[in-house]
């Protein structure tokens, strides 16, 4: 009787914190909707906070029939499933070899991915690097460098750990080759960690721009957080406007369209989590280990 | 085992790792010639190879920089604070979710939760100041309006580092979630089922059964956390940090950006990023270790 | 037996790749050595009349109208056609984010790949680095034989900020009109006060209370007397007025040029500046949060919003269409914003700074194989009407000649404005339009701006040209300032806004220790270094 009230109140106490931490994550993108949907006036004046104001589909219709960023948003999302794939398919196959303890060379190749996560070469010869392959202005400068994250190697290393070693040799004693075992179990029972890191890795490509001030010059592949950065951006060198001759009014984006523009450019890939969430599913280990 | 049968046995595993390695050896080890910059005089024209040695001459100038001491305590006391607030925030969250009945509610959410991280640290920065500000700021004008003096969230030491730990859960903590709720799901459910036989508290199962669950994951994320405590990314202590607060948000990642790239001094930048390296390795390999005699889990 | 087997081999393993490492850490490294040298400029081999391709940075600002690229587009076809047909040069646009220029810069040369054959840099720091380096040619002969119309237009006194140690190693671009600022204030709450327009800082003061105690504005208690940010547009006006007057030796050896402005942060008066700061902050005339608002967002949302009653900005800022002069009209339909000079110096001037009459550094990497066409190119600009056009575009559609002054068109097509998003940007030999005369200039300044604001931006720009001090020109790179420009402009910043918030009796303090650390962290070594080129300029 008593732990049910107990009970009771646990689940009282993770309501309310869970709602009101969603409301606070939720806040600053209806704000951002708020102001992609306001006039220029009330949006300088400070005046849109989580109601738009002077209603306008202005800023929407403006990205939407611009050209430019809806062949971007087809190439980001053709360059994160390029990149996503690539990605996860050279983790997972260095991922199995490391977890399995009775490899030799195993702590060396760990030791040699665990180094690069704080020893690199710098921009430049990283530059002249991906110049030399003749990947400069190409999808591939995009994809190629970034391929193995170790960290999350070191993830998916420790999910496939917690892989009953029991599982694998069984399957040994039955003939199985390490392919197989990697294919038909190792994979299944990897689920969840597969998805989490496909989302990593999805989510790392589609936010990261860095790399493509340095390697893309071409505007057919600029990704949409290209663009979006160097919108935003604009703004912040105000100061210089004048100073460089230009004329403000031809130079700036308005707030509204840069609002609508993150708002066009963050929903693509905020719904990439809901959809996995189906890979999340509990006891898959549990299942496979019964069969 | 014989060389031969240990080979037909594991020649596989071999093959598998090839192409991951030749990956490393090419674009990780391959620049990393790069590093000498930190011993040369860079010239931009002659490039790295052409530039002259100077041995440690540019180590010697950085370590006697007042700037680079107070951006080296700064780094290691936000990370020390973000490692006592901000690292245990998505357990917590995760955890709760987990124990949450309501499956539409949890879904939505799980969704919801990790909006922030996908929010550019440009735009956060925007609405942090709108929030936080002395002057006009939301959380000001209400408790100005209920008679109280103003609180300088941001434009005063000790109110920032609490700012500045608070936006970082809230930027990050739901993010940090979906790795645990991916552990989560390997945890037996009938172990569960057997604690609520024996009449566990929600409490006490939360302690015996799914934080030993989240065990190995939540060591190699400490690991990994201890090994970058002497590196911090560069947009939030940028964004957040302010003239005003300069002697707490001033880190390392910031004084390599004034200090190094902004003046084009590449040698100052390899320098400390070269110092950075070091650390962080004797740092992730004290902690792998021991990580192994405590707990018997490590990354190497 | 095994285990000595597996120890072996592990060490086998280990060894083997740490030698392919080492391996292919110098194959890649030889490969990039090589590649640099060979092929320097990225350019073909071009004998004479063979079609040759000549590489021009370009800014990108993300601003691309639709249905155009940075590359491609009308002005990008204008130069091919008028200039790069008739010479049998195929022009090509190097895109360079303008965030991150001087970064992608700095990879292009170190890398010795893709280096345009044109470069430019606002960034004196950068030109001078560059050219200490070794890495720009001379382009004093070029100019010489190529260039006798480029030459006329930028004039001497132009060219001369060009210089390296006497050597012309970049071309400096021409600004059109050199003033900056003005202050500005709220007419109708005067008015509303009955109060006269202050003309000295005794007066604003007097102002800026009142503002703050009557609230002539009706704003709630949200009242901002005096707006201000830390760009230096808001402060450089009041700081430079308490600047006493200096001799020839002390404005040379005292200034510190940090970038392409000088900083008054060594010169007598400056304290009293920041104590004159610290006491507008402590008596809440200045917006509290203003050390942090340094994209001025805040600062135009609460002029726009009718909160600020006062402030100083660059001349024009207030009038483009729709900007903030329109939003806070139409927020409140009375509101009436006077420019004004109002910070008076101890001789009663309204000293200010100045802009340096150069703008960019163009530059032409040694290793371009293609000066001769480059140089040729900024020339065709400077000739006919080239520049002319790429400024101003077509006549009828988006401009009309009135005296021969170009007036903008009240709707143009969409057509003709996007024609125009790239005009200053390609318009690289000049900041600002220019008709032949800092008058014209001024005059075709003030006809971009709506007809309703004109008589404004002529009182402003008056203002912006009235009492201004030059920069100090001393000649020959200052290395300290090269080095320490980026952290000094820091340090002031931090000067200003630590200085301005202390409470008043730790004001002596605290502006003591910030200038300590601004000494110590390489404004001392400018001093030094300032001061003993005097001495030998004048030995």
């Amino acid at each position: 009787m008593k732990e049910q009230t107990a009970s009771r109140w646990f689940d009282m106490t993770t309501v309310i914190i869970l709602t009101v931490t969603t409301l606070l994550c939720l806040a600053p993108f209806v704000h951002l909707i708020a102001i992609s949907l306001s006039s220029a006036g009330p949006i300088t004046s400070g005046k849109v906070s989580l109601i738009p104001v002077d209603f306008t589909m202005e800023a929407y219709a403006k990205v939407f029939s611009d050209a430019s960023m809806i062949r971007s948003m087809f190439f980001t999302i053709a360059l994160t499933l390029l990149f996503t794939v690539m990605c996860m398919l050279m983790t997972i196959i260095l991922g199995y070899p490391l977890s399995r303890k009775k490899l030799k060379g195993r702590k060396t190749m760990m030791l040699i991915v665990v180094i690069t996560m704080f020893f690199s070469g710098g921009i430049i010869p990283e530059y002249i690097l991906v110049r030399n392959l003749g990947m400069l202005d190409s999808i591939w400068a995009l994809v190629l460098p970034g391929l193995i994250n170790p960290f999350y190697l070191i993830i998916m290393v420790s999910f496939f750990n917690n892989i009953p070693e029991s599982l694998e040799e069984s399957a040994e004693i039955d003939g199985s080759s390490h392919f197989r075992t990697l294919i038909s179990i190792m994979l299944p029972l990897s689920l969840p960690v597969l998805a989490t890191l496909s989302l990593f890795y999805a989510v790392g490509r589609w936010n990261g721009f860095q790399d493509t001030l340095m390697y893309i010059t071409s505007p057919e592949l600029y990704p949409l957080q290209l663009k979006l950065y160097q919108m935003v951006q604009n703004s912040m060198i105000t100061d210089l406007l004048k100073n460089e001759g230009g004329q403000r009014n031809m130079l700036l984006v308005p707030e509204s369209l840069k609002a609508a523009s993150v708002i066009f450019a963050t929903v693509p890939i905020l719904l990439v989590y809901p959809w996995l969430q189906r890979f999340f599913v509990n006891g898959v280990m549990l299942g496979a280990v019964k069969g | 085992m014989s060389f031969k049968s240990y080979f037909t046995r594991y020649w596989q595993l071999y093959a598998l790792v090839v192409l991951p390695l030749a990956y490393f050896l090419i674009f990780r080890y391959g620049p990393m010639y790069g590093i000498q910059i930190a011993f040369k005089d860079f010239n931009f024209f002659q490039g790295i190879l052409g530039s002259q040695w100077i041995g440690f001459d540019a180590f010697r100038e950085v370590f006697g920089m007042r700037d680079f001491y107070l951006a080296l305590r700064n780094t290691l006391m936000l990370n020390f604070l973000d490692l006592l607030v901000s690292f245990p925030a998505p357990l917590i969250l995760a955890i709760l979710l987990y124990e949450m009945k309501i499956v539409w509610f949890k879904r939505l959410s799980q969704t919801v939760l990790y909006i922030p991280h996908f929010i550019s640290w440009v735009i956060i920065g925007g609405i942090v100041y709108q929030v936080f500000g002395t002057q006009s700021g939301m959380i000001n004008n209400l408790i100005t309006s209920i008679g109280f003096e103003a609180i300088p969230f941001l434009t005063s030491k000790n109110e920032w580092l609490v700012t500045y730990l608070l936006v970082g859960v809230w930027q990050s903590a739901g993010w940090g979630t979906i790795i645990y709720l991916a552990a989560l799901t390997g945890i037996n459910k009938e172990l569960f089922e057997a604690a609520s036989i024996d009449g566990a508290g929600r409490l006490k199962r939360i302690w015996h059964i799914t934080l030993p669950g989240l065990k190995s994951t939540i060591v190699i994320l400490l690991i990994i956390n201890l090994g970058n405590m002497i590196s911090i990314g560069f947009d939030r202590p940028y964004v957040i940090g302010n003239l005003a607060v300069r002697e707490y948000s001033d880190v390392l990642s910031t004084f390599v950006y004034r200090v190094g790239l902004q003046s084009g001094q590449y040698t100052m930048a390899t320098v400390v990023g070269l110092f950075q390296a070091v650390v962080g390795m004797i740092f992730v390999l004290g902690a792998n270790y021991t990580s192994k005699k405590l707990t018997d889990e490590s990354i190497l | 037996m095994n285990r000595q087997h597996t120890h072996n081999k592990r060490r086998m393993s280990s060894k083997a790749l740490v030698s392919a490492v080492v391996l292919s850490t110098l194959f890649v490294s030889a490969c990039s050595s090589n590649n640099g040298q060979s092929n320097p400029g990225g350019a073909a081999e071009g004998g004479n009349g063979e079609r040759v391709t000549l590489k021009i940075e370009v800014f990108d600002r993300g601003n691309t109208p639709t249905g155009m690229t940075i590359q491609d587009n009308y002005m990008t076809r204008y130069v091919q056609e008028s200039f790069g047909d008739p010479n049998n040069i195929d022009v090509e646009f190097v895109p360079v984010p303008r965030s991150e220029e001087i970064e992608k810069l700095n990879v292009l040369m170190s890398s010795g790949s893709n280096v345009p054959d044109i470069v430019f840099t606002y960034d004196p720091n950068t030109f001078n680095r560059y050219a200490s380096q070794g890495g720009l040619t001379d382009v004093g002969p070029l100019l010489d034989e190529h260039a006798p119309n480029l030459k006329a237009f930028l004039g001497d006194d132009v060219l001369e900020y060009g210089k390296f140690e006497g050597t012309q190693f970049s071309i400096p671009a021409k600004r059109s009109n050199t003033g900056k600022y003005s202050s500005f204030i709220r007419q109708d709450w005067l008015d509303a006060l009955g109060m006269p327009v202050p003309t000295t800082t005794d007066e604003l003061y007097e102002t800026l209370k009142a503002f703050k105690e009557q609230d002539p504005g009706q704003t709630g208690g949200q009242v901002i007397p005096f707006g201000m940010t830390i760009a230096s547009a808001q402060y450089e006006t009041m700081l430079w007025s308490f600047i006493e007057p200096l001799s020839d030796e002390e404005r040379f050896t005292l200034t510190q040029q940090l970038g392409s402005n000088d900083y008054p942060t060594l010169l007598p008066g400056f304290k009293e500046g920041l104590a004159f700061m610290n006491k507008l902050y402590n008596e809440g005339l200045i917006s509290k949060d203003f050390g942090l608002d340094e994209d001025k967002k805040k600062f135009y949302e609460d002029i726009s919003s009718g909160k600020t009653g006062f402030f100083s900005e660059d001349d024009v800022n207030l009038y483009y269409e729709n900007g903030t002069y329109d939003i806070l009209k139409a927020n409140e339909a009375n509101a009436n914003v006077l420019p004004i000079d109002v910070f008076t110096n101890s001789e009663g001037k309204y000293v200010k700074p100045k802009y340096a009459p150069n703008g960019m550094y163009i530059m032409i990497p040694k290793s371009s194989q293609r000066s001769v066409e480059a140089m040729k190119y900024l020339e065709w600009m400077a000739s006919d009407d080239h520049l002319f056009h790429i400024q101003n575009g077509v006549e009828g559609e988006n401009f009309t000649l009135e005296d021969g002054i170009p007036v903008a068109l009240e709707n143009p097509s969409q057509e003709a404005i996007d024609r125009m998003f790239i005009s200053g940007d390609m318009a690289i030999i000049s900041n600002g339009k220019q008709l032949g005369s800092e008058e014209d200039n001024m005059k075709a300044r003030k006809l971009q701006f709506p007809t309703r604001y004109q008589e404004d931006v002529a009182l402003a720009q008056e203002i912006a040209n009235r009492d201004t001090v030059e920069m100090v020109v001393t000649g020959r790179p200052i290395e300290a300032q090269t080095k320490y420009a980026t952290t000094l402009q820091d340090k002031f910043n931090e000067l200003i806004v630590k200085s301005t918030m202390a409470s008043p009796d730790q004001f002596d303090t605290v502006f003591e220790n910030m200038l300590n650390d601004y000494m110590t962290n390489g404004g001392q070594a400018i001093l030094d270094e300032r001061t003993q080129l005097y001495a030998e300029l004048n030995g």
